[in-house]
């Protein structure tokens, strides 16, 4: 190949990379001076491109608003109290499977658990909304979304935790052994230390798909819990969308998930990837 | 942990037990694995055998108050399969998974690429990284709510882009969520959002190449094109095809944004298989028929998560020995 088709390809990716840029970021954009706009000016014939008027009372507007702001905290309690309780149960089951079940047995545990990850929730909704209603907290509370968030998160964490304890090198742990430390010394002062990093990737990865998650919430909860993401069709009355605050509520809720990827992205493309890319 | 590790290093847990001396009781790793498979048994086994009972019932929202649903035999199957709503259903899945799931990984390893070779700045590099995987940490209902914002005919901002550019008359609209564009609007939107995972994944392997083997070629004489070829993507392989396999069992079940953006509308040209399923179970209480559709998606994965794990593992031990 000569030099001038070289140059010639790499432009063309080039062009194609600043393309996807463009068409990744425009839709932000326009969030984001959505949520400044003045409805009046959303609902124009002509969507403007920069805000004529500048209204940031839209974000004081959500932070004022009751209902916005228990579907926040709502939202908080169940992703914290899910990955909590996902990232506790998943490093019993991952060092156990990492450390003392091992061969045909633990092989096919630890894949039936992650198996449970991938299949489609649709089996399980049905039944488990039957289930909770007969509960006397029913389908709609903190209880039901907690417990069901642990269907896609709990083999998350499991598989996770169980793939860092087996890079965790053994050699530290049984020279703790050797120097006399009981196993739950040597669970707490050497392998969990080692461990570490990875269950920060753990509990920032089942933090953000307890905290995004729609399909589970929209179909169990919506009146005494109310999560982010049932909450927002709540700006529609009729055929009127208040689609500035829409848009600066959407701004709010998806901060943290983008903040926490931003600076903690390292730690999570081991766990986006199930364990295959180091990173 | 390799095998070949294991059977070379001195193993301390068999050599205590063999002094009767045990480290750890032999219950105890079984009660720690034991709570979360109970857990696991009690949200996602239960139902399925809940569903699978039902799937040869009669049931339905009256007869599942009074109890008193009979058994009817592999009807609900019959029904299911013949049924026109759900074959269509499947060829929809089928055109989403090619333009979905396929496209995103080869659009991602083809950006992830030309991000990691062609950009040469570091900082570039990182800061448009973050841009283009952005999309994906955002929760599916604000990306579906805004999208469907976006793309409304009359003053959506899409159709007002094109104006700009000059592909559309001023008159001119495109409807971008009536039925004929439906299916393909969310999948644009899938794209738009999960093209990141395969893009970050590709990314973060290219990264974790040792850049000895590049010097090398480099030292041969190899043209840009044929260390792409011989090298990189032969390397990449694996990561790719994970990348693949967690797109397209995530995709197999992709519901929210058809919640959001159509509601499976207009006129069901956007319903894939699992969102009949819901619909099924949960608006109109058909039960038994929501289990039957329900087994059919079940079995289905099951074929395709056993065969993906079954590869996930070999690579996953393949690494450890490397």
């Amino acid at each position: 190949m000569d030099s001038a088709t070289n140059r010639l390809i790499r432009y063309l990716f080039l062009s194609f990379l600043a393309i996807w840029l463009v068409f990744t970021i425009f839709p932000l954009y326009f969030q984001f001076i959505t949520s400044l706009k003045p409805v009046a000016e959303i609902n124009s014939m002509v969507p403007t491109f920069w805000p004529e008027t500048m209204r940031p009372e839209n974000y004081s507007g959500i932070f004022a608003d009751p209902g916005s702001l228990k579907s926040l905290i709502d939202s908080l309690i169940v992703s914290i109290a899910n990955t909590l309780l996902s990232l506790f149960l998943g490093t019993l089951a991952g060092y156990a499977l990492a450390r003392f079940i091992r061969g045909f047995a633990g092989e096919n545990i630890a894949m039936w658990i992650l198996s449970n990850r991938m299949f489609p929730p649709v089996a399980v909704i049905i039944p488990m909304f039957f289930l909770f209603d007969a509960t006397p907290w029913g389908t709609d509370s903190y209880f039901s979304l907690i417990t069901l968030y642990l269907v896609f998160n709990l083999p998350l964490a499991t598989w996770l935790m169980m793939v860092f304890f087996r890079d965790a090198p053994r050699e530290l742990e049984e020279a703790a052994y050797l120097d006399g430390f009981t196993p739950l010394q040597t669970f707490f002062k050497v392998t969990l230390p080692l461990v570490f990093p990875g269950m920060v990737s753990v509990a920032m990865l089942c933090w953000i798909f307890a905290w995004n998650e729609y399909l589970f919430a929209n179909l169990m909860t919506g009146t005494t819990v109310k999560t982010f993401p049932v909450h927002i069709p709540s700006f529609t009355s009729g055929s009127q969308t208040l689609w500035n605050l829409v848009m600066a509520f959407s701004m709010v809720a998806m901060l943290p998930p983008v903040l926490l990827f931003i600076f903690l992205r390292r730690y999570m493309v081991r766990g986006l990837s199930l364990g295959v890319v180091k990173g | 942990m390799s095998l070949k590790a294991e059977s070379v290093s001195p193993d301390w847990f068999k050599h205590k037990r063999a002094d009767k001396n045990l480290i750890v009781n032999p219950v105890i790793p079984w009660l720690m694995i034991g709570f979360p498979v109970l857990i696991l048994v009690a949200i996602v086994i239960y139902p399925t055998i809940w569903m699978g009972y039902h799937a040869f019932q009669n049931t339905n929202m009256m007869k599942l108050f009074y109890q008193d649903w009979e058994y009817i035999g592999w009807q609900n199957f019959a029904t299911v399969l013949s049924d026109d709503r759900m074959w269509d259903s499947v060829g929809r899945l089928i055109q989403y998974l090619i333009f979905g799931a396929c496209l995103e990984v080869l659009l991602g390893t083809i950006l992830a690429l030309t991000l990691f070779e062609l950009v040469k700045s570091q900082l570039a590099r990182v800061i448009i990284l973050i841009l283009l995987v952005l999309p994906m940490m955002l929760p599916p209902s604000i990306v579906a709510t805004l999208w469907k914002f976006l793309l409304q005919a009359y003053n959506g901002a899409v159709n007002h882009l094109l104006i700009k550019i000059g592909i559309l008359g001023p008159m001119e609209r495109i409807e971008w969520l009536d039925a004929g564009l439906s299916l393909w609007s969310l999948t644009m939107v899938d794209v738009w959002q999960w093209t990141a995972l395969p893009l970050l994944i590709v990314y973060s392997g290219r990264v974790s190449l040792p850049p000895a083997i590049y010097e090398a070629a480099k030292v041969d004489g190899a043209s840009q094109f044929m260390v792409l070829r011989r090298l990189t993507l032969p390397l990449l392989k694996e990561i790719i095809a994970i990348a693949f396999i967690i797109r397209f069992m995530d995709a197999y079940k992709f519901v929210d944004k058809v919640y959001v953006m159509t509601s499976g509308g207009p006129a069901q040209s956007s319903e894939l298989p699992v969102f009949i399923a819901f619909q099924k179970g949960i608006r109109e209480v058909e039960i038994g028929e929501a289990a039957a559709y329900a087994w059919i998606i079940f079995a289905v994965a099951m074929v395709l998560i056993t065969l993906f794990l079954k590869y996930l593992k070999k690579v996953l031990k393949a690494q450890t020995f490397a």
